[in-house]
């Protein structure tokens, strides 16, 4: 393997961790674009993802020993799991909303983001206590192709995630832009009194962006189990940090930033990973994000929603 | 009856500080009587740890309940505290012996020591040392991680400080040849006192976790009943409010950070001499969150509170949990149940933390113990006891209470070609004005003229693109907003921006803070010379309030939040007065109010004038304005349309059309 190799192959792994990562970072955005809110509870939604794909993945038969899969049967069995996965995970973070955060609505202060790191820490040890500490074999149906580009390879995992992280951004872009309820989802971003004014059910469009948000991350954790083959209770804080690192540098609040804010993150993981070590990784995502926040809080496109006092 | 605040007789009883004094005393010998009789090591070493989580608690207190700035990343400076120690005391760090560690040995902080090979030095920092070293240390590294974060809004914030909390452990264990990685340092030292070796007996560390949290209770009280402790509370209460009162954010930000840090700093030192180890996983974002949920639970800025829970969860933790979980077992094996044998409660500490964090966000937010007690309401016959009071203030009572300075000759302020912009919108263009000292003069114009601009660029609150504000002849056009204040130049604003949970006095206190002198370590230590300074504050305050009578003087311990709009007007009227200003800008001041309270108020505001105060005024009602003004600038688009003498303005044709629209002109005309 060349030098070219390596790099090439780092290439694929940040643009494939960068995927994974934009799906998370974009529920972090809808979530803050309306509400201002920094969802920690995001990180472990996440997390339970991961683990609801794996139960739909062993309920359609899918086992470590199970043969891989094909055709028609292998696209009928992803498209089931990501479906379930994704309704799963978005009623989920639904019901956090309901239930811990509508309360707080129009409580000033710290109050809400408290909240949330509070229902992340739940989530985290009802797993942890539930399914044990040991990490938990993500099984693939995938079948082992993979195509060698030089000394690197590109497997059929990587663009899987690749083609299923665009085609959802794609459609979650066409919601936002195209439809009525994500014309009043950008309403709402812009200015809650005034959307509520203008006959927008502001309580339904936060319901649909926690929703939407979650499901996306439900399908992040789908991504991340075929990636790394393995899941576990501790999977979310990391990955949920450097997700929210993504929405940041891409300007929190705007889709398509959180989307180049993924694959940048993605990048720089596997670059960084590379060139200094591996376990500096998170002090380099880390030290971007604070000099984002503090020199270019508006983020790489800006933020779309205005700062509201 | 009127202006007494009823609590209920057992509350009284309660807090009489005759039982209060009592109930301390007795908690204090039963803490140091609590060795002796209990005789169980395991037992006295919980409350050694729960004194050191108490001790945390207390330090996050600064930063999160006082200054109001969330910080989730605590644990880091609780991490470089102890490292501090852990590194100076253990076999870690060794260099080569050389003639520069003479001086050191001679002081005790280093030995020769060898192993074979070369003399090596050995680091032999004393516990005692280490404290406040430690605390030193940390402080530092307090303002390092603050500084980036303090433009940032609180939520950001958040992220950042657990950014850093991140980065702090990830360094410790990139870096083994300092901290020996993920293996953690090993060997640290125990304490020694008088020769007498602490080793591992839990009993020495307790009675010392007890002086540090009695220690740190002290300085959080004397810190809260202070200048700075009502500064971090303004801060946190309403940052732009508090630095147009004369509050320097960026230092009393950093102030917090330092001086929580440098609480987690010192009982990184207990805790690791107490544990004689030290990883990097001791002080991850779980630890934070800990610390966090402890705080929440005893109520964000109160002092017994957050020690309460600290040591509530702690004991949870320690004591109750894992007896409890004794109690199943037995009762598993009792009953048959295997599940039953083999669960253990004291796992799920975690589970309970975040049902902690939710259900007191949702349900009881000011916490076991509120900051704030609640006051009781007045009744309704103090209530209605004002009647409107005539002839402004008491001349006497008001010379007294503001200390108005000899009025200057010439112009107090002088605003030349004032240019503001937002974007593409011109807010001001080239704008000037005069205000003569001991002059009344009155902005006016339609909603949108930039009246309130013209204030905030005025008090640097905005900045202006060109232009000059000159005040008593000197320039203060790009001073930050606290130094404005300082120059002698206060003001209200159109919105109210009082300190919501602060009780009237303290807003008024606030007001005084440019005034006042002193710093954290004067709070702390309560000189004579501070203890004057506070009781001469209080003393001004009182009576500022007092100038609106029975309006505001009966409700001066009330939180500002529970009072009508029109006294909230007052408050911030006296709050700005406090500041001993010689110009008084107001913006809108009768806004709200009904005839009568206008007419009082306007009389008020004449009376100050009367004292020689020089007032800038914004106001809507023409009446006011010329009952009031010697002059009336009159604003329009961003621009001065008009100038001059009430009467002279009140017929200008421009100003009429720019109020009033073109076609109501040519029908007045017609009439």
């Amino acid at each position: 393997m060349t030098l070219t190799d390596v790099y090439l192959q780092q290439l694929i792994n940040g643009l494939s961790l960068g995927a994974m990562y934009a799906l998370l970072a974009l529920g972090f955005t809808l979530v803050y674009g309306i509400l201002e809110l920094i969802n920690f509870a995001h990180f472990n939604v996440f997390m339970v993802g991961s683990f609801v794909a794996l139960g739909a993945l062993n309920l359609f038969g899918v086992t470590p020993n199970a043969p891989p899969l094909a055709g028609l049967a292998l696209g009928a069995v992803l498209l089931g799991t990501l479906a379930v996965t994704m309704v799963a995970s978005g009623l989920l973070g639904v019901a956090i909303e309901r239930i811990a955060l509508k309360p707080l609505r129009n409580v000033r202060g710290p109050a809400a983001m408290i909240t949330t790191i509070g229902v992340s820490y739940i989530l985290f040890n009802v797993v942890l206590l539930g399914l044990g500490a040991d990490s938990k074999n993500f099984p693939s149906p995938l079948p082992a192709l993979a195509l060698p580009i030089g000394g690197a390879v590109l497997r059929l995992r990587e663009v899987l995630i690749w083609i299923v992280s665009l085609v959802l951004m794609a459609a979650l872009t066409w919601f936002v832009q195209f439809t009525r309820m994500g014309k009043a989802m950008r309403a709402t971003a812009q200015d809650p009194e005034a959307a509520r004014m203008m006959g927008i059910e502001v309580d339904r469009v936060i319901i649909l962006a926690f929703f939407l948000g979650s499901a996306l991350a439900g399908a992040g954790g789908l991504m991340f189990g075929l990636y790394y083959n393995f899941t576990s209770y501790i999977i979310g804080f990391t990955a949920g940090l450097r997700a929210f690192t993504a929405a940041v540098l891409g300007g929190i609040g705007n889709v398509p930033g959180a989307m180049l804010g993924g694959i940048i993150i993605g990048l720089i993981e596997a670059m960084g990973g590379q060139l200094v070590s591996a376990s500096w990784a998170d002090v380099i995502i880390f030290s971007i994000l604070v000099l984002v926040l503090v020199f270019r809080p508006a983020g790489l496109l800006g933020r779309v929603a205005p700062n509201k006092s | 009856m009127s202006g007494v605040v009823t609590v209920p007789r057992w509350r009284a009883a309660v807090t009489s500080a005759p039982v209060r004094r009592g109930g301390l005393l007795l908690l204090i010998v039963v803490l140091l009587l609590f060795p002796y009789v209990e005789g169980n090591d395991a037992d006295i070493d919980s409350l050694a740890n729960a004194a050191a989580y108490a001790s945390l608690a207390l330090g996050l207190n600064i930063v999160v309940g006082f200054a109001g700035l969330l910080d989730l990343g605590y644990a880091a400076f609780f991490a470089i505290g102890a490292y501090v120690y852990g590194v100076f005391t253990s076999f870690q760090v060794m260099p080569h012996w050389s003639g520069f560690w003479q001086p050191f040995a001679l002081l005790g902080l280093v030995q020769k020591i060898n192993q074979g090979g070369p003399d090596l030095v050995h680091f032999t920092l004393s516990f005692w040392l280490a404290l406040p070293l430690a605390a030193l240390v940390t402080a530092f590294f307090g303002v390092l991680f603050g500084a980036p974060t303090l433009r940032l809004r609180g939520d950001y914030l958040a992220i950042v400080t657990l950014g850093f909390g991140e980065i702090v452990p990830i360094v410790a264990r990139n870096t083994p040849s300092v901290t020996n990685g993920a293996a953690g340092l090993n060997g640290v030292q125990a304490p020694t006192l008088f020769g007498y070796n602490f080793t591992v007996q839990a009993t020495p560390y307790y009675y010392v976790g007890l002086a540090l949290v009695a220690l740190l209770m002290f300085a959080s009280f004397r810190l809260r009943d202070s200048r700075v402790g009502r500064a971090w509370m303004a801060v946190r209460e309403d940052e732009t409010a508090a630095s147009a009162m004369g509050v320097d954010r960026t230092r009393f930000k950093l102030l917090a950070f330092a001086i929580g840090a440098a609480f987690a700093g010192a009982v990184g030192v207990f805790y690791i001499a107490k544990l004689q180890t030290a990883t990097p996983d001791m002080f991850g974002f779980p630890v934070s969150v800990m610390i966090l949920v402890m705080v929440v639970l005893g109520g964000m800025g109160s002092v017994w509170g957050v020690v309460v829970g600290a040591v509530l969860l702690s004991l949870l933790q320690s004591w109750f949990l894992p007896d409890l979980t004794d109690w199943l077992h037995m009762l598993g094996a009792a009953i048959g149940s295997d599940w039953m044998q083999q669960v253990d409660l004291a796992r799920s500490i975690e589970l309970i933390f975040g049902i902690l964090l939710v259900l007191m966000m949702l349900f009881r937010r000011d916490g076991l113990i509120p900051a704030t007690q609640r006051t009781a309401a007045l009744s309704f016959s103090a209530q209605h006891v004002q009647g409107v009071a005539r002839g402004g203030f008491d001349r006497a009572l008001a010379e007294r209470a503001l200390g108005i300075p000899a009025d200057p000759a010439g112009n107090l302020l002088e605003v030349r070609g004032i240019t503001v912009r937002f974007g593409g919108l011109l807010a001001l263009n080239a704008v000037d004005l005069t205000v003569p000292a001991g002059s009344v003069v009155a902005v006016i114009g339609p909603n949108g003229s930039g009246k309130s601009t013209l204030f905030n660029a005025i008090t640097g609150l905005v900045p202006a693109e060109s232009g000059s504000i000159r005040f008593a002849g000197r320039e203060i056009l790009g001073l930050p907003p606290h130094r404005i204040l300082a120059r002698g130049l206060a003001r209200t604003f159109q919105n109210i921006r009082l300190f919501a949970n602060l009780s009237v006095l303290d807003n008024v206190l606030i007001g005084q803070h440019a005034r006042l002198t002193a710093g954290p370590l004067r709070a702390v230590l309560r000189p004579p010379g501070t203890r004057a300074e506070e009781r001469a504050a209080v003393m001004r305050a009182t009576d500022i309030v007092a100038l609106f009578g029975n309006r505001l003087a009966p409700r001066i311990a009330q939180p500002v939040s529970s009072l009508s709009y029109a006294n909230r007007r007052r408050v911030e009227i006296a709050r700005a007065l406090a500041s001993q200003p010689q110009l008084l800008l107001l913006d809108e001041p009768t806004a709200g109010m009904n005839p009568a309270e206008t007419l009082e108020l306007a009389e008020q505001i004449k009376s100050l004038h009367a004292l020689g105060l020089t007032i800038l005024i914004i106001e809507h009602k023409l009446d006011v304005v010329t009952q009031l003004a010697d002059t009336v600038v009159v604003l329009d688009h961003g621009e001065k349309l008009a100038e001059g003498r009430p009467d002279q303005v009140r017929r200008n044709e421009e100003v009429l059309r720019a109020y009033l629209g073109r076609a109501a002109r040519e029908a007045l005309d017609a009439a």
